[in-house]
């Protein structure tokens, strides 16, 4: 008897039972964001999603970009026009689930204009403040 | 006994504290602010009063909207829960002034345990090993220093106030402490409201080993042995468990003793965590007081599985006047616990925190394993809160049992739409030296290289599941309107 190396059935509810080679797993997956996400044995894998390099430099501890990685009130503004300022050097205070986020300044630089205030609810991929040309 | 209470929180503990009121025959009222109004714990409430906007101050930390609610209600009991007010002595004052009964410790034990330094005194008073640290009275950066400085670097720099490791740096030079004084100030402030800062000598490689403690109104206190805690990422505790490794019998009864011994001299009635640093392993492991959390802990549940006690249950008894309802010789481990926190974080982006739709939600069910949760499938992660979804808790007879139950229920637990720590929390207990106890409370930051899931391609069979799902999808989004679409012929390899 011949049968496919996998076979995938939906059993509904975004459950799928996953045959390979006669072994079977239960996946789940569903859209969301504009990506297919699938779990599978504990491990998540997002397929089709935007491409993550941008994002993949930034971190809770460190963010190399001069937006919010996420949804976040602006606690503080370090910074003021015209100031100089060095690589790593904390620019602007965000706070988003009780975690502190700074934002770093990714090289050294003269601050030309700060685009938020202090206590503003600002998104993701909006500049907070603008740096001259290197 | 209290006929009506009022749940002062929101989330997984205000869902577990409706949980066991249910159980007990007492009405629930439950506060929810403008973001949760679809909340989990607003719909297991017998009623939900709504106590404002979005944001904690305006909501969860209101102490008018939410003693209004009680009154309004005719609640005659506030469960605090942790965080938020649960060890706010004004709020419990603030109750207390009006005849509600705050379930927790009274406003003046709160008081004397909720500031570092009085603890230490406290303490110390009742012979109780501390951690060589200082205060200054004068809190300039030169006093700072100076404390340090005597102290003895490395040191770790902390709010005086306040707890859940808000706020505590770690130091390792004099001349890094300006920059990080300022830093622990303020957050100190923002957190507490009030930047006292306080330093303490940081010990090498310790163990966080907890002791849970139950009082009543009458004199009595018993503890419920301890949690090891070590497993943190900047001092927030990432996964607990209950024996701990490095406790053996002889330890147990003198940490036991002393974190009795302690909350006896606080005048401390409910439940209370005493926690202490542990140097060593063994019988000849030396102990520290560090702090006293006058509150349910997020990780009591562990507690609950070893000895087979409803926690929050035995804290209501207590408040209406009860006395603790187990001897000390009563209470037994029996098995081990392990708790881990599955957080709406990402690993792979330095922990960011997610917030958003919780596009497929399933919750495992399987013998030795509890979930407390507060979210549902198609619910929504809010930035306002923090990132805690769920505290999954496996009980097993020994702790290879527990270990191997948790990673199986992790591996059952699919949550999608917004990254999680699962793949963490599952290389976590696989790692060897977790399996084999081996544990410090700078564990994560050492290991962290292979417990970061990779940032490897979608394997085949993820790929192959995805375009099934994505056919499955298409074909639900355009019901029969497509006559040329047969599913027995299109969905290629679907077994008939």
């Amino acid at each position: 008897m011949s049968e496919a190396a996998t076979s995938i059935t939906p059993l509904g509810a975004g459950r799928f039972l996953l045959n390979r080679d006669g072994r079977q797993r239960i996946a789940y997956a569903t859209q969301a964001a504009g990506a297919t996400w699938v779990f599978l044995d504990g491990e998540v894998m997002v397929i089709g999603a935007p491409t993550s390099s941008t994002t993949r430099t930034t971190s809770a501890d460190d963010q190399a970009s001069l937006a919010a990685p996420m949804p976040a009130t602006v606690i503080a503004i370090a910074v003021q026009p015209g100031q100089k300022v060095a690589a790593g050097d904390v620019l602007i205070r965000l706070e988003a689930m009780k975690m502190e986020l700074p934002v770093r300044s990714p090289r050294d630089a003269t601050v030309v204009a700060v685009k938020c205030r202090e206590g503003e609810l600002v998104q993701p991929g909006v500049p907070l403040l603008e740096l001259d040309e290197t | 006994m209290f006929t009506r209470i009022l749940v002062a929180n929101r989330g997984e503990i205000a869902v577990r504290i409706l949980r066991t009121c249910r159980v007990m025959g007492i009405e629930t009222v439950a506060v929810y602010s403008d973001a949760d109004a679809g909340a989990l714990h607003v719909s297991l409430a017998d009623r939900a009063v709504r106590i404002g906007g979005a944001a904690p101050a305006e909501s969860y930390l209101s102490q008018p909207a939410i003693i209004d609610a009680a009154l309004a209600t005719g609640a005659q009991a506030v469960h605090p829960g942790y965080g938020f007010l649960s060890e706010n002595d004004a709020f419990a004052a603030a109750c207390a002034a009006i005849g509600l009964t705050f379930i927790g410790p009274s406003a003046d034990a709160m008081a004397k345990l909720g500031s570092k330094t009085a603890a230490r005194r406290i303490a110390e008073s009742a012979g109780v090993p501390v951690v060589p640290g200082a205060v200054p009275q004068d809190q300039s950066d030169a006093s700072l220093i100076a404390a340090a400085t005597t102290v003895g670097f490395p040191v770790l720099l902390k709010p005086s106030e306040g707890g859940g490791g808000i706020g505590m740096k770690e130091v390792h030079a004099a001349a890094d402490l300006p920059g990080v004084i300022a830093q622990a100030r303020r957050e100190a402030e923002a957190a507490f409201g009030d930047g006292t800062l306080y330093v303490e000598r940081l010990v090498a490689k310790p163990r966080h080993v907890e002791f849970q403690i139950l009082g009543d109104s009458h004199g009595t206190v018993v503890h419920l042995f301890e949690r090891e805690c070590s497993i943190q990422r900047r001092h927030q505790k990432v996964l607990e468990e209950t024996p701990s490794t490095a406790v053996t019998p002889a330890l147990r009864a003198r940490m036991g003793a002393a974190a009795v011994a302690l909350a006896k001299a606080a005048g401390y009635a409910n439940a209370g965590t005493v926690e202490f640093l542990v140097e060593g392993r063994g019988d000849d492991a030396s102990f520290y007081f560090l702090e006293m959390n006058a509150r349910l802990q997020v990780e009591h549940p562990i507690t609950e599985a070893v000895t087979g006690v409803d926690l929050v249950r035995a804290q209501i008894e207590v408040a209406a006047g009860g006395r603790v309802p187990w001897t000390q010789d009563q209470l037994t481990q029996r098995g081990h616990a392990i708790e881990v926190r599955v957080c709406a974080e990402d690993p792979r982006q330095g922990f960011l925190p997610q917030a958003g739709v919780l596009a497929l939600y399933r919750e495992p069910s399987m013998p030795g394993v509890r979930v407390d949760s507060g979210v549902v499938e198609g619910g929504e992660v809010s930035v306002h809160y923090d990132s805690l979804l769920a505290k999954l808790v496996a009980w097993g007879e020994n702790r290879e049992a527990a270990r191997l139950r948790a990673r199986e229920a992790l591996a059952r637990y699919p949550i999608l739409g917004i990254r999680t720590n699962i793949p963490l929390l599952m290389r976590l207990l696989a790692h060897d030296r977790f399996v084999a106890g081996d544990l410090d409370t700078h564990f994560l930051e050492t290991e962290a290289a292979s417990l970061v899931p990779p940032d490897a391609p979608p394997s085949d069979d993820a790929r192959a599941v995805a375009a099934m799902a994505q056919r499955v999808s298409a074909a639900t989004a355009t019901p029969a309107v497509d006559s040329s679409w047969d599913p027995w012929t299109s969905l290629g390899g679907r077994r008939v």
